[in-house]
């Protein structure tokens, strides 16, 4: 009894604080397979917890390899949202919050993990890191670009919000490449 | 004289009612329609101990202050209504990816026709993600040399680098159209250098990864010269005056084609195979932009003799 309290206690404070688990693992699966279709209502909302938590794991694979690149990672991330997040209210009819681009942005992050992971084990400076790198920066644009679409309603302007996702990513390519 | 009613469009001038200005004007003057009523009421306070013992730090003095805060908050509104309202920017990105993907090919195709003004696209959502992919193989292209910054950071380099040729040569060569009575806008001035971005971007992209000079001048004159030719055919056609339209393309394919050059000099590696041979103590001088080291015979000389030992020992 007073187990099953514990756990409905905690249940209900991490939906005081705004955590849903249930969209934190929806959001990362739809991130971690291209072809899923995104919901738009669940990509609307503002979750930085799996972002910070992506940003903290993508520092720490970095770290591993020998680079301590946080700060780089705080200001390129905080920098490529205020861009973005001017981008897109410039070409969406709807407007979107800074959160929300921050959240998909961060949720998308989560391929350039699996490439900075594999820095650890092999120098990505080569014939294999190379087309490694662009195709999971192929990934995580075209992973954040189905997000903002679905979010936005920007059917048929895919690729023109692909691209800048794209340069943005190459830059953490590139942080973890070189 | 036979009259028509269909006007064609195709090539109106299209210079009035586009700029940023215009836009900025018209949404400050709708927002001054709102704030007729809104204007603060100045309220008397109790003024009996405004000459108080304390003076300027008394009623008076609060009373200044903020009124002074007053009209400089007004003042900051008003600028920052005109000029920072990203809404009048909106429909210079309502684009579709087919339109810059037919642009992006024709910023390579120099027009033929330059008797009556060549439209130019209003947008900039094109030269804009132009400018971030300069920026972007720049950094590769440094990352990939080893080039060290000595003042500043990389990134700051390549966007400061970028950004100030793109705004800064357009508005050089505004200035110069607006002396030689040229017929475009700052917007189109924008979007004409941003596409013309292109073919750098392309030069460059090819020749940081195959290190070749004769490869880097051959795409320089090729490619470069392309983008170059369209810019200068879209200015010619909106000059008038054979010395206005030397000055301002002169000057307009100076600046392009010295600034690929620049790009691919300063930014990269200079020297290629050599260095690629000296490891540690060996290792020859960081590569700086800018400060382009010599290379000295005992330096080639310590290179030789490095390469000798190590295929001794082997």
């Amino acid at each position: 009894m007073e187990t099953s309290n514990f756990h409905e206690d905690m249940d209900g404070l991490v939906q005081q604080i705004g955590i849903n688990f249930d969209h934190i693992w929806q959001k990362t699966l739809t991130v971690l397979n291209p072809m899923k279709p995104a919901d738009g209502s669940i990509m609307n909302e503002t979750d930085l917890t799996g972002p910070m938590v992506f940003c903290l794991a993508f520092g720490a694979t970095l770290l591993l390899a020998g680079k301590v690149q946080f700060g780089y990672i705080y200001g390129i991330s905080v920098l490529g949202c205020l861009a973005m997040h001017t981008l897109l209210n410039l070409m969406s009819v709807t407007g979107v919050s800074c959160g929300c681009v921050a959240s998909v942005l961060g949720y998308c992050l989560l391929p350039m993990i699996i490439l900075s992971g594999c820095a650890v084990l092999f120098s990505l400076q080569g014939v294999i890191g190379i087309p490694l790198a662009l195709i999971v920066i192929g990934w995580c644009s075209l992973s954040a670009s189905k997000m903002f679409i679905s979010t936005l309603a920007m059917e048929g302007q895919q690729l023109l919000v692909a691209y800048p996702c794209a340069l943005l990513y190459g830059i953490f390519a590139l942080l973890t490449v070189f | 004289a036979s009259s028509s009613a269909v006007i064609d469009m195709e090539n109106m001038d299209d210079t009035s009612g586009s700029s940023f200005e215009d836009m900025g004007e018209m949404h400050q003057q709708l927002k001054e329609e709102d704030d007729v009523g809104e204007e603060p009421v100045p309220t008397e306070e109790d003024d009996g101990a405004f000459l108080g013992v304390k003076g300027l730090k008394g009623q008076l003095g609060r009373d200044v202050a903020d009124q002074v805060w007053q009209a400089g908050k007004r003042q900051a509104s008003k600028a920052f209504n005109l000029y920072g309202n990203i809404d009048i920017l909106r429909p210079y990105f309502d684009v579709e990816p087919i339109q810059v993907r037919n642009r992006l090919m024709e910023s390579l195709i120099p027009v033929q026709m330059i008797n009556f003004p060549q439209k130019v696209a209003g947008e900039l959502y094109g030269p804009l993600m132009l400018v971030f992919t300069l920026v972007a193989i720049l950094l590769h292209g440094m990352k990939t040399s080893g080039t060290v910054i000595r003042e500043g950071t990389l990134m700051g380099t390549a966007i400061g680098t970028c950004f100030g040729y793109w705004l800064g040569v357009s508005s050089f060569v505004y200035f110069l159209g607006y002396l030689c009575n040229a017929q475009i806008t700052m917007l189109q001035m924008l979007s004409l250098l941003g596409y013309g971005l292109f073919g750098p971007c392309i030069v460059l992209l090819v020749t940081y990864n195959v290190h070749l000079h004769s490869l880097f001048y051959l795409l320089w004159f090729i490619i470069g010269g392309l983008s170059t030719l369209r810019m200068v055919a879209v200015m010619l056609s909106r000059t008038i005056g054979q010395t206005q339209r030397l000055a301002i393309c002169g000057v307009l394919a100076a600046l392009h084609m010295v600034f690929l050059l620049y790009l691919h000099f300063a930014y990269h590696r200079i020297v290629e195979g050599i260095l690629d041979t000296l490891e540690g103590p060996n290792a020859g001088p960081v590569r700086f932009p800018r400060d382009i080291a010599e290379l000295s015979i005992t330096l080639l000389n310590s290179t030789v003799k490095s390469i000798g030992a190590s295929l001794q020992m082997r």
